[in-house]
């Protein structure tokens, strides 16, 4: 991983606010801050690549149960009723909120869910050293997902919900939430540990199209 | 003075963070081939349009039930701000506030904070606009959260189905507090922060 001892001499320029910057010697961890407006221009993460692999896999793991197994459930002398993710975006469906019905869905499930599948597709290949075209097109749209992706606020809904329900009826947490609570916490670490300037570096170099 | 990527002919790729020799016009970057201009373009009024969108929408978001709990026969339509009442008078203060914050204040704040960065672009100094990028990269992190009641009632109306007893159902509200929030990360994303140092005097800082 010599790409930034090399390139050290290279100039940067930061997105926030244009200002130009020559990029110093990075060591891992470490990472370039503008010194006019103080936004990160980059940072060279510790083992990004296997981390980020690690991460995806675990988060595709507990993928389908967080979508699919209940997440809450309440009962209420002899009326019990659960429901998953999935059951809530149906349910809206159902009712014709069409709109809220396919923006849930884009924010608490498909976004992630391409989120992770196009990082571990990602380092998967180059873990592998199989670059392929396709590669260049898919990372330049991945930063898009990034802020849409809502499963934080989702999971801080799941909360409030729970203290809206404890005073109505008998409130029980289902195996969806916890699946739902590491899908998030993968999702949000895969933010963390994906390098981008590491891999545009690589793919510059590895892909010719 | 510091120099910038413009003032060098040159243009940092949207996408892949390259620089890039480009004036103006499109250009094509030369390592992810994604198109961009050196600045966004008519940032400004796309950033103005969808803010007055999004202040529109508030209107209704707030005026119209978002949840409607039929209890025993009895319904009872709720807006947000009467949600919030509920938790009050039930004493549940933390779950109170945090809703309150999420899709009261925060949606109020984004909308303000845009009013401001837009205005910003044509006056004040290096240091204001260095606050201003600050308040920039706020009104991004804070978009999603907005949308914490939304999944609150997509949920409830989902779980709670306990026969003739109680039942949840979304109200109206709800579609045009989705598209509030959906319209400030729009105008958000519409906004380009280099506009804020353009044309101004940069303070270099050195104790990063
Ligand atoms: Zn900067
Ligand atoms: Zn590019």
């Amino acid at each position: 991983m010599s790409i930034f001892t090399e390139s050290s001499g290279q100039v940067l320029a930061c997105p926030r606010c244009d200002t130009l910057a020559y990029a110093p010697r990075v060591k891992e961890g470490q990472k370039v801050l503008c010194h006019c407006c103080g936004s990160k221009i980059m940072a060279f993460k510790k083992n990004s690549i296997e981390r980020t692999l690690a991460l995806t896999v675990a988060g595709l793991i507990v993928a389908l149960p967080a979508i699919f197994m209940p997440i809450i459930g309440v009962g209420f002398v002899g009326f019990y009723h659960q429901a998953s993710l999935f059951d809530s975006i149906l349910e809206l469906f159902d009712r014709g909120y069409l709109l809220i019905a396919l923006a849930v869905f884009l924010f608490t499930a498909a976004i992630p869910l391409i989120k992770l599948s196009g990082a571990f597709y990602l380092t998967w290949s180059i873990k592998r050293k199989r670059p392929k075209p396709a590669l260049m097109k898919f990372f330049r749209s991945y930063h898009h997902l990034d802020s849409w992706a809502m499963l934080h606020v989702f999971v801080l809904g799941v909360v409030v919900s729970m203290y809206k329900l404890v005073d109505i009826a008998d409130l029980s947490i289902g195996y969806g939430f916890t699946a739902f609570v590491f899908l998030q916490l993968c999702s949000t670490l895969v933010t963390v540990t994906l390098d981008h300037h590491y891999i545009w570096h690589y793919l510059e170099r590895h892909v010719d199209e | 003075m510091s120099r910038t990527a413009r003032s060098s002919g040159l243009s940092i790729c949207p996408r892949c963070h390259k620089l890039n020799p480009a004036v103006s016009g499109r250009h094509r970057c030369s390592r992810c081939h994604a198109y961009f201009y050196q600045r966004k373009p008519r940032s400004i009024e796309y950033t103005i349009a969808w803010t007055i969108a999004a202040l529109v929408m508030f209107i209704p978001a707030n005026m119209l039930p978002i949840m409607v709990v039929t209890t025993l026969g009895e319904t009872e339509a709720s807006t947000i701000l009467e949600g919030i009442a509920k938790f009050i008078t039930l004493g549940m203060y933390p779950v109170a506030v945090i809703v309150f914050i999420a899709s009261f204040i925060v949606p109020l704040a984004k909308i303000l904070g845009l009013v401001i960065l837009v205005m910003g672009v044509r006056g004040g100094e290096g240091l204001k606009s260095k606050q201003r990028t600050r308040l920039y990269f706020l009104v991004e992190f804070l978009g999603p959260w907005s949308m914490l009641d939304v999944f609150v009632v997509t949920l409830m109306a989902a779980v709670v189905k306990l026969g003739f007893l109680t039942s949840i159902e979304a109200g109206t509200g709800i579609t045009y507090f989705t598209l509030m929030v959906i319209f400030t990360m729009f105008a958000a994303e519409s906004f380009d922060p280099r506009l804020l140092w353009d044309n101004k005097y940069r303070i270099p800082n050195r104790n990063e």
